[in-house]
């Protein structure tokens, strides 16, 4: 293992440090691996909590901040946080109108979160929803769609649920919007290399210096099929042809897309992937709307892409153009 | 006759005496069809729950307590599944300085029906949840501590050897398929070594 780091116990919580450390304006700690944006909670503001494993960034604790999450519980890498932490994270988002619980579907994820709605609803009558992101194509067929697992759609949905609580709407309202959000967005993931969770010191998966996986998932998850690395252009079609399959988009129709990179694939790649991928979306007669390019939703060092498809209307299109502001993605 | 926080205090510190004698064991077992942290669970749960300062007289504020401490230490599934029992138990006695013995059938049926809804698991699997199951039918019209700690000793006896023989139907054993039959489920043991140590002074909690 070749790694920056002074001990892996110690990874996720000295990573947390720097982050706060960095952006004082942004974040602060409350509680244990929960992070919430700084200052108190807005008073009648629905709160939004996410969270999950470490070894995403930006996700999950990234994207608290203004116009996106109030407050996030983080595990160890590619770990479920503690049902406690969970509690602590809707506790400090709480703002008196409800909070909405807003995260992927893992079934350690979900079963710990449940518990915290419990427990907060007994404990300080926090009322609670949830919406679970359910996009990646490649983990479950159309029939069995609400056993997805969750990847780069969450972004769509921090987003524009997000701005839905930024301008007061009620729980019920940004949990609708979050729903509308999560039911429109299709991802699909390719690999290259693996990644190594420091406190394992191995590979999540082995694979042949010239193959590449179809549909892999963002903890290594096996994919669709495995073989010889192909073009840029190749993999793209691919990719968007699997996401059509799975969304249908009319002419005219607004759609905004994610190319996301897994880590430590560069931005060059991305925009190559991106100028095959707009095409294909032009030529479906889609208009393209606030195309994001980047490192949105990692798997710690592995190598690979992701894109995700988000089909809007003109509520969920008006949300996604708010301001928002963390340290990791700004919209004026 | 009714029990109270102290006896549930006293119960609680032999459940952790009885999970930290079974911790090497347990993760062992649990090794076969898991991955092999159970009794690490279970113990650091306990141990968790019996540090607490204990200093109010409503019951259903100490199984939120107990509740709490298996959230705060473990974020395994049957760490948070039985905080989910124990949350129930809290729900059922919320408010309350005395339970009578012929109340804990109820606490343990509604402990199994907030389990099953969080585990999204079904009786007839192999699972923690059958003998939850068992211990409710063999508790229920029982009001003397002695009779049901028998009860809950056969039952839990009875259980394990009912599935035994059955391949596992939920959670990571479920992965091995025919390769469980034969084996008892990790969770089923756990809850043996648990309800061992509650009655381990023949009385019940």
């Amino acid at each position: 293992m070749k790694k920056i780091l002074n001990d892996p116990a110690a990874y996720v919580d000295e990573m947390l440090e720097g982050m706060i450390a960095a952006h004082p304006e942004i974040y602060r700690m409350a509680g244990q691996r929960v992070i919430a944006r700084a200052g108190a909670a807005t008073r009648g503001k629905v709160g939004i909590v996410s969270g999950g494993g470490s070894g995403h960034l930006p996700v999950f604790t990234g994207y608290v901040g203004k116009g996106l999450l109030d407050a996030c519980a983080i595990g160890d890498v590619f770990a479920s946080p503690s049902a406690e932490e969970m509690a602590d994270s809707m506790r400090a988002a709480n703002g008196g109108a409800g909070v909405l619980r807003l995260y992927g579907n893992y079934g350690g994820d979900v079963m710990n979160f449940d518990m915290a709605g419990e427990t907060v609803a007994f404990e300080n009558d926090i009322e609670s929803t949830t919406v679970l992101l359910a996009d990646d194509v490649a983990s479950a067929g159309p029939e069995e769609a609400g056993k997805r697992r969750g990847t780069g759609g969450m972004i769509f949905a921090f987003k524009t649920a997000g701005a839905s609580a930024e301008r007061m709407d009620d729980l019920e309202t940004v949990t609708r919007i979050a729903q509308r959000t999560a039911d429109n967005c299709r991802s699909l993931g390719m690999a290259l290399t693996p990644c190594t969770v420091p406190q394992a010191g191995t590979p999540t998966f082995q694979i042949n210096e010239n193959e590449m996986e179809m549909g892999m998932g963002i903890h290594g998850e096996p994919g669709i099929w495995r073989d010889q690395l192909r073009s840029a252009d190749a993999i793209t079609d691919e990719m968007m042809d699997r996401l059509f399959d799975d969304i249908k988009l009319a002419d005219g129709d607004a759609c905004s897309i994610l190319v996301n990179s897994l880590g430590a694939t560069p931005q060059e790649e991305l925009y190559i992937i991106y100028r095959r991928a707009a095409t294909r979306l032009q030529d479906a007669g889609a208009r393209i709307v606030m195309p994001l390019v980047g490192r949105y939703a990692t798997s710690m060092e592995m190598t690979g892409a992701t894109i995700t498809l988000c089909k809007l209307d003109e509520e969920l299109e008006t949300l996604l153009k708010e301001p928002c502001h963390c340290a990791f993605w700004t919209v004026m | 006759m009714s029990f109270r926080v102290d006896d549930l205090v006293a119960a609680a510190e032999r459940i952790a005496k009885a999970a930290r004698e079974a911790k090497d064991e347990l993760n062992a077992q649990d090794g076969r069809l898991g991955d092999g942290d159970l009794g690490i669970t279970l113990d650091k749960g306990w141990a968790e729950a019996t540090a607490l300062e204990v200093d109010d007289p409503d019951l259903g504020r100490y199984f939120l307590a107990l509740s709490k401490a298996f959230q705060r230490v473990s974020s395994s599934s049957f760490g948070t599944l039985l905080a989910t029992g124990l949350m129930a138990a809290a729900k059922g006695t919320k408010g309350r300085n005395a339970v009578e013995y012929h109340e804990v059938t109820d606490l343990i049926a509604a402990a199994r029906d907030a389990m099953m809804a969080r585990g999204k698991g079904e009786l007839g699997q192999k699972s923690v949840l059958d003998i939850l199951d068992a211990l409710a039918i063999a508790t229920r019209d029982l009001n003397d501590p002695g009779d049901i700690a028998e009860a809950a000793r056969q039952a839990v006896e009875v259980s394990l050897e009912t599935f035994r023989n059955q391949p596992a139907g939920l959670g990571r054993a479920r992965m091995y398929g025919e390769a469980s039959i034969g084996l008892d489920d990790p969770g089923m043991l756990a809850t043996r070594h648990m309800v061992n140590g509650l009655i381990s002074d023949n009385s019940a909690p």
